[in-house]
């Protein structure tokens, strides 16, 4: 009995190392030819749903873009193009627009696209429960008046509109699968490839084939694609290492060198900064907020090439700006308005009277870590403001728009500009749970809202100075994201969001 | 015997829905705002609203319980909030992974301790340190961290396995060997060290006990006394820590899963407990549960089987 175990044992050791060898290297994709065989890309978050209604972009859209296409598209360039709908205009109120869809794409399911499908999709998002379905707030209807025509109707005018249709709320979906209600598990739609459900693990591994009867072939550079969930650190650079993976979004930055090192490109750009959120700026909850003195002392506090250095390992641009850098509200010199400065910081909260200091109660969440707490606690101690850490745990983010915490340490997407004023600056804004208003900031808003665009330049430069003069953040640095791409593959970042478009990750020459 | 089995089940099914109603409060308890947590930073309060009206969450706690638990008496276990998968679907596939990597560690580790813990029993000196350190090793160093090394040199350097991910065994034998082997081998050395300790132990014990002597005067040799009656006798406490290896391991696992980027449960688990996928984190409890309860009686029924002093009844 215990013979045959043995043999058993050395015949199993034997078998491992001969499938160890036939395995290695079989599923690199070749970058030769037109179209390479299979792109693999590692995400670090796996999709809430595969239903466009609930879709949310950023580390997930390569999910969505792969499957499905959008009504715009977003360019490396940072134009917006056409894709589903081929032309678009406003009317001259910009209340109004109108776009014209293609009449030449079918969906895998071989039903056709026009524009009743359009509007179906794009009501189904405005209904869903997407993270982003606040897109549609100042839309009153969506109309499909011919068969190529679909007119969205606005109750007042939306700059980010357009960019919005580049994103999830443009993904469209088939109108048959809608009806049959399983989208979330069973998608489909006219994109480039074909979700392959038997070959896939929920949560894990996204396998997807080509779409034969693609519109646009030339984007379609890959055979088959697979995205694989590679949420730890170490996992996604054992992939890097051992050619698992073509093109692999890193969540943390530091192990650039090493995948270097392997051969590998860093593709980067900035789309986040981190720094302190000041929301309490009428002094509701915790007083000395309220002075815009306070507020400046806390910006002068911070030593921002330190904490570049020290937190990211200077991977990022130190900023003192929520706007980003491809902004034309975006200033230089601002970027030195407050320069590192603790006996200035102390001046200011003396002339303010807190020159004895103040306690400042601030949420922590062990997700960013702890480092970035104790020196955010040792900076502002320095200038004689004690802060005070609760840990709401996962409630985090509800607890900061409730609002429970006058200030708090943050990393925000520096979207553009109407998204970002809608995100962060407007008195309904979620991220100014306060409700942060004054009217010099209200008029500047609105001009932009009604604005053409050289209006609108003007408006997001002057709310930018506001904010930063007014302190009503303490940005730090914009983060630098990475997403490192094998020799192989070559990719196009967009300026805009944390993921590459699956359009522009091609096979290199 | 049948009677046996059969108490064993009911007890089984009772804890099984004592486990299910403790963790059910206690993750409501944990709670708060899941609607939140799923969608993120972006919704707003609105959207947030909705998706929790559409969860059921603005039930009360005990109506929510009572859809669970009718629910699951059926086998249905909902669909997971996170990914809107059912998650049966998802625990079935990941079963299979985490079932894969326990019960191929339990086989590898009972192999190769039997056959350390006979050797160091039997011939004592310097195989008997060697055991003995390897052993302490075992227990010393964690097993992510041999999974590090193993990755570094097998998957990475010479390219033998793959260093993420899972292939089935339906889908390529070779590919399926190539992707359970490195994390097998790290989840392997604990509990080695942990069963050939105990059946080195057990079997120079039993080596020196009289009935050896009296079955070695009648002429037997030494491997049919050991491998007949000596590994026998010692299966007992060896099969004990055994189990006790294999249902540590069904949480062990979680580390190595993580390394290797192995869609098992112990993964799933962790992602779902951090998020709040009540649902998905329901399912985990229940079928870990149930697979403690037969493996607990799996051993039973091994232990009589080995060993006919040991009545059931």
């Amino acid at each position: 009995m215990f013979r045959w175990k043995a043999t058993a044992a050395v015949l199993a050791i034997a078998a491992l190392t001969l499938s160890g060898c036939a395995s290695s290297g079989s599923d690199s994709s070749n970058g030769d030819g037109a179209k390479g065989e299979t792109l693999t890309l590692g995400a670090i978050t796996e999709p809430l749903t595969l239903d466009p209604a609930g879709a949310e972009w950023g580390n997930r859209s390569p999910y969505y873009q792969a499957m499905y296409d959008t009504l715009l598209r977003a360019t490396p360039e940072g134009t917006i193009d056409p894709w589903l709908a081929t032309e678009w205009s406003y009317n001259d109120d910009n209340t109004e627009l109108t776009l014209t869809i293609r009449d030449d794409v079918t969906f895998s399911d071989g039903s056709a696209l026009d524009a009743d499908v359009v509007v179906e999709n794009l009501q189904r998002f405005k209904d869903g429960t997407s993270p982003d379905a606040s897109y549609f707030t100042y839309v009153d209807s969506f109309a499909a008046p011919d068969a190529t025509t679909v007119v969205i109707t606005l109750t007042e005018a939306d700059p980010a509109l357009l960019s919005y249709l580049t994103r999830d709320a443009g993904l469209i979906a088939s109108s048959d699968a809608i009806a049959a209600g399983d989208l979330a598990t069973n998608p489909v739609g006219s994109g480039p490839y074909i979700y392959d459900a038997s070959s896939s693990v929920s949560g894990t591994s996204y396998v997807y084939t080509a779409n034969p009867d693609y519109w646009n072939p030339d984007v379609q550079h890959y055979n088959k694609l697979v995205i694989n969930v590679l949420a730890d650190a170490t996992a996604s650079l054992n992939a890097i290492k051992a050619g698992e993976a073509n093109v692999v979004k890193v969540s943390s930055n530091d192990n650039l060198a090493e995948i270097e090192a392997a051969g590998w490109t860093i593709n980067s750009n900035e789309l986040d900064f981190a720094g302190l959120l000041l929301l309490d700026r009428s002094g509701e909850m915790n007083e000395a907020l309220g002075d815009v003195r306070v507020r400046q002392a806390i910006n002068y506090a911070f030593d921002r090439e330190g904490l570049l250095e020290g937190l990211e390992g200077g991977n990022g641009t130190v900023t003192e700006q929520v706007f980003p850098a491809s902004s034309a509200a975006y200033n230089e010199d601002l970027d030195t308005y407050y320069d590192y400065d603790p006996d200035k910081a102390r001046e200011l909260l003396a002339e303010a009277g807190y020159a004895d200091g103040f306690t400042l109660s601030m949420p922590s969440s062990t997700i960013l870590g702890s480092t970035v707490y104790t020196l955010v606690e040792q900076q502002l101690a320095d200038i004689g403001i004690t802060v005070e850490y609760t840990e709401p745990g996962s409630n985090f983010i509800s607890d900061l728009i409730a609002p429970k915490y006058p200030a708090s340490y943050m990393t925000l997407e520096q979207n553009p500009d109407w998204q970002l004023i809608q995100f962060m600056v407007s008195p309904s804004a979620i991220f100014n749970p306060f409700h942060s208003e004054s009217d010099e900031l209200n008029t500047l808003i609105a001009q932009f809202q009604a604005g053409d665009e050289a209006a609108q330049d003007d408006a997001a430069s002057q709310i930018n100075e506001y904010l930063v003069e007014n302190a009503w953040f303490a940005p730090w640095y914009r983060v630098q994201g990475n997403v490192p791409s094998d020799a192989n593959t070559t990719v196009e970042m967009l300026p805009t969001n944390a993921y590459p478009a699956i359009y522009d990750i091609y096979p290199t020459e | 015997m049948l009677s046996f089995i059969f108490r064993r089940l009911v007890a089984g099914i009772f804890l099984v829905f004592a486990v299910s109603v403790v963790a059910f409060f206690l993750l409501y308890a944990g709670g708060g705002d899941i609607a939140r947590r799923i969608l993120g930073q972006n919704a707003t309060e609105e959207t947030v609203a909705l998706k929790a009206q559409q969860l059921g969450l603005d039930q009360p706690l005990i109506t929510q319980f009572w859809n669970w638990i009718s629910h699951a008496v059926t086998g249905d276990f909902g669909v997971s909030w996170f990914s809107s998968q059912p998650v049966t679907t998802s625990l079935s596939s990941r079963l299979a992974v985490t079932l894969t990597l326990v019960i191929g560690t339990t086989i590898v580790a009972a192999i190769v301790s039997v056959i350390l813990g006979v050797l160091a029993a039997r011939r004592g000196g310097w195989i008997d340190a060697v055991v003995q350190f390897v052993a302490v090793i075992g227990f010393a160093i964690p097993g992510f961290l041999i999974a590090l090394y193993l990755v570094l040199w097998f998957a990475v350097g010479l390219g033998w396995f793959k260093a993420t991910g899972f292939i089935p065994i339906t889908t390529s034998f070779t590919g399926w060997l190539s992707s359970i082997t490195l994390p097998i081998a790290a989840l392997s050395l604990s509990a080695i060290a942990a069963v050939a300790q105990q059946i080195r132990g057990s079997v120079s014990d039993a080596l020196s006990r009289d009935y050896v002597r009296t079955l070695r005067a009648r002429g037997l040799g030494m491997n049919r006394v050991v491998y007949r009656h000596v590994l026998r006798n010692a299966g007992g406490p060896a099969l004990a820590v055994l189990a006790v290896q294999f249902v540590g391991l069904l949480g062990g696992a979680v580390v190595i899963e993580q390394v290797f980027a192995l869609p098992g449960i112990g993964q799933l688990t962790v992602s779902a407990t951090s998020s709040g996928d009540i649902p998905v984190v329901m399912g985990v409890v229940v079928a870990t549960a149930i697979i403690v309860v037969i493996v607990n009686l799996l051993i039973d029924l091994a232990q009589a089987a080995l060993n006919p002093k040991v009545r059931l009844s």
